[in-house]
């Protein structure tokens, strides 16, 4: 098999379209790798492990044939595509997986992974469900215990220091990216949002300096390259669940927007906030993992109005403040709200999102998705529809 | 005179006392809001969080119950059209859209909607939610905040796998992480209420809770005698007493004593619930509650639903009289019930310890001929591991299982003709697994 020799989105598009084609290559040389489900298990610590952490991904574009042995209709169908993946073999070059409580039917495919495609280094973090200051102590001890294990097993020595220069690296990569999401703030935008999901998804397979290496590659050449994606009349920031395919922001870009900011588990939510720096790098990581990230899986205090009381758009104001501040930073004038179907803890979020950007005057039209690229083409109309409201 | 014709289940007398237990609980709390005394409403948490606020003097109801209840009542319709009206997904818990609308409908009236069964749930000064299980069960109440001021507290929940489980250490870190969970719980009450809680009641309430579970326990263990005496719908009717901590534990395990005592009678006697036991059934998960007449149609086939959920079953009994700090008895209770089964996944190498593994150890402990699936088109907990049980029941002890899609509120998903239907052609599949299991040595 011939090594991929392009450079910069070119490299980026190749990986993008067949990531198993790099896995594998990294296999030959001699790499351990492991999947890793969403956003919530601390890739770190498989870097610091010597493992290269490889995120399972669905695919839209393959039906779902062997996944209902194990997993009903009912349920989230990325992650049923997921499973299918697996049972099909499709991720057979991998070493283990590391599982999280990263909502309750990630907690159960670990099990079910257990069960169908064996026990072997599979690795499952119980991440809790509050901020709570007795939560953030319970998910390092769930770290530390997953260390142990993983250090057991594979016998990777997975030092403080290693595990320091692994949050350094994967800080970095944080801070590529969020030079790389800096290029579509202008208008037209300097990279598409059918080009950043592309280069977002090859990072979720290399090894974490490759993936830093690509990011200064695509944005250097992003900045020099004489064509831009077409200026459009709408800019648009597109909020949900996981988004590992471009067909959707392909769909809205090639009908009248530009996507120019996302908040989902593989766009800027995984890398808009850095892991600090903390003495015992496992306090660092449990905090971040569990609450600097907002995953809507994870439940916050209710934040009181300045008389102390209970008061739903204060509330509203914590949860999503973010979602103003990126409109006004990327200059964004409407939101799309998406959210795949039966995922629940998206779900939930929806009118309380839709209240708040009335509330902030922005503009949003909610979509449930399949995971289905041929379900696709029947919102089109009602995207145009939100489009021309927003001329 | 015409015959009286009689009933296909024989229901048990001691039930109808526990049912109303809990019914008690809406006058309870509608008095306690009437009197200006705080109301909670709750999320099932598996005892702690309603130990404590039982000491606090906070009457609890339980909106997932009120759902089932409103269910029944031909009420849920209603208040999930107001929901969808409200922009939530439809495909969310039903037991959520139904709260969600009727919330919605009391916010714009500012007072119980009229004519809502049991006399509606009133404005609650809080909420506790349960990070147990199902994401929906935090989450549903913080959507609540769209229509309600009242401060939400999320019980932690620790959800370890089995092979997790076996970690040195890791039990116990599970077991402090829940005792801070519950004090952290009860600081904030005090805040709240602005008074101090009474430790002295609840160790009281934490002993009372685990008598309770324990004879509640015993009854379902004499649910094994052939033919089985009590059928599921009286354990439906009878498991809101514990799950939902309507009353004061130790009636309700009073209550539970004389349940055991009738239940020990039909056994000593070998009378079963349905006229002739022809199949021995587990249920998975909840029933259709819209429709439970369902069953008389199966019992008169000679089906006989003899366990259900290892979810709405008390923890397998353990010995905490050693155990001085009731918070901690409380929180090795909750702990209890959610690893009792982990022990005999790990040593049949089946790592979904809950939820999939207990229907193995029922199916053949309980000497079940199959398993009745009932996926819930809006429930994700108790929809998930049915494919599995269905296939693990298969592999490993021959066990047939037959799936039924419904829901628990919506009548609109569930199809009680095509179920009879399918359920006569399973008859088949149920006798030739029989003859299956006896070739292979499984003893029933």
């Amino acid at each position: 098999m011939a090594q991929l020799q392009t450079k910069g989105l070119g490299r980026a598009r190749e990986i993008y379209r067949d990531r198993a084609r790099r896995a594998r290559e990294l296999k030959k040389e001699g790499r351990k790798i492991f999947g890793y489900l969403d956003i919530n298990p601390p890739v770190e610590i498989l870097t610091a492990a010597g493992i290269v952490p490889f995120h399972l991904l669905g695919d839209m574009s393959e039906p779902i044939t062997k996944a209902d042995v194990c997993l009903p209709t009912v349920v989230c169908p990325f992650l049923r595509s997921v499973m299918d993946q697996g049972l099909k073999g499709k991720y057979d070059f991998l070493d283990g997986a590391l599982f999280s409580h990263t909502c309750e039917v990630a907690e159960k495919m670990s099990h079910i992974w257990r069960i169908y495609l064996g026990d072997s280094e599979v690795y499952y973090i119980d991440t809790p469900h509050t901020t709570h200051d007795a939560a953030v102590k319970q998910h390092k001890y769930l770290l530390e215990d997953f260390i142990k294990a993983l250090a057991e097993s594979t016998g990777a020595e997975i030092t403080p220091e290693r595990l320091r220069e692994a949050v350094a690296l994967h800080n970095e990569q944080r801070a590529l990216v969020r030079e790389l999401y800096d290029l579509k703030k202008p208008d037209p935008p300097l990279i598409s949002g059918r080009e950043t999901i592309q280069v977002i998804v090859a990072l979720t397979v290399l090894p974490v300096t490759e993936g830093n290496e690509l990011l200064r590659e695509v944005i250097s050449e992003v900045k020099q390259r004489p064509e831009k994606p077409p200026q459009q009349p709408a800019r648009l920031l597109v909020w949900g669940s996981i988004m590992d395919n471009t067909a959707l922001v392909e769909m809205i870009e090639s009908i009248g927007a530009n996507v120019v900011m996302d908040d989902n588990a593989l766009g800027s939510r995984a890398y808009f906030e850095d892991v600090e720096a903390s003495d015992d790098p496992l306090d660092g990581l449990a905090y971040h993992y569990l609450v600097s990230i907002r995953n809507p899986r994870t439940f916050r205090e209710t934040v009181l109005d300045k008389e102390g009381r209970k008061d739903y758009m204060t509330d509203l104001e914590a949860r999503f403040g973010h979602l103003r501040d990126y409109a006004r930073e990327w200059h964004a004038n409407g939101v799309i709200l998406q959210a795949l179907r039966y995922c629940d803890s998206h779900a939930y979020e929806v009118p309380g999102i839709g209240d708040y950007l009335d509330h902030v005057g922005l503009p949003h039209i909610y979509l449930e998705l399949d995971y289905n690229q041929s379900a696709l083409a029947q919102l089109r109309t009602r995207i145009q529809a939100f489009l021309e409201l927003l001329d | 005179m015409a015959e009286v014709k009689k009933k296909p289940i024989n229901r048990l007398k001691t039930m109808y006392p526990l049912r109303a237990l809990v019914d008690g609980m809406y006058e309870r709390a509608q008095e306690a809001s009437r009197e200006g005394r705080p109301v909670a409403w709750c999320m099932v948490n598996w005892w702690g969080g309603d130990v404590v606020l039982r000491a606090m003097d906070v009457a609890c109801i339980y909106p997932e119950d009120y759902g089932a209840v409103c269910a029944a009542f031909g009420a849920a319709p209603a208040h999930m059209a107001r929901c969808d009206a409200d922009g939530f997904p439809t495909h969310m818990c039903g037991y959520a859209r139904n709260t969600l609308g009727y919330t919605a409908i009391m916010s714009e009236l500012g007072e119980i909607p009229p004519d809502v069964p049991m006399g509606g749930m009133p404005k609650p000064t809080l909420l506790l939610g349960s990070a147990y299980f199902c994401d929906t069960r935090y989450k549903w109440f913080q959507s609540l905040g769209r229509y309600l001021d009242a401060p939400l507290w999320v019980l932690e929940m620790p959800h370890p796998g089995v092979k997790e489980y076996q970690t040195e250490g890791a039990p116990e870190h599970d077991i402090a992480f829940l005792v801070a969970e519950l004090k952290g719980f009860a600081a904030f009450l005090e805040k709240l209420l602005k008074k101090k809680m009474d430790w002295d009641r609840f160790a009281e309430l934490v002993d009372d809770t685990i008598e309770m579970n324990r004879v509640w326990y015993e009854v379902n263990e004499l649910r094994k005698a052939v033919p089985c005496p009590m059928h599921s719908r009286d354990f439906w009717s009878s498991m809101p007493a514990s799950l939902y901590m309507a009353a004061d534990p130790k009636e309700t395990a009073r209550l539970y004593r004389d349940m055991y005592d009738e239940v020990k009678a039909l056994v000593d006697n070998r009378q079963g619930a349905v006229a002739e036991e022809k199949y021995r059934l587990a249920f998975a998960e909840l029933p259709p509650w819209h429709s439970l007449k369902f069953f008389d149609s199966l019992a008169e086939r000679g089906w006989n639903f003899v366990i259900e959920s290892w979810a709405y079953h008390p923890p397998k009994p353990i010995d905490l009289s050693h155990i001085k700090d009731p918070v901690e008895k409380i929180a090795r209770l909750t702990y209890r019930y959610f690893t009792g089964f982990f022990a005999d996944a790990c040593a049949t190498q089946d790592w979904w310890g809950y939820f999939e593994h207990p229907y193995l150890e029922y199916a053949r402990e309980y000497r079940c001929d199959g398993i009745f699936l009932h996926p819930l088109l809006t429930c994700r907990t108790a929809t998930n591991h049915l494919m599995v049980v269905q296939d693990q029941a298969m592999k490993r002890l021959k066990v047939p299982s037959i799936v039924i899609e419904g829901d628990i509120v919506d009548l609109s998903l569930f199809d009680p003709a095509d179920a009879l239907r399918k359920a006569e052609t399973f008859e088949e599949t149920m006798d030739y697994y029989k003859e299956m299991r006896q070739k292979e040595g499984l003893d029933w």
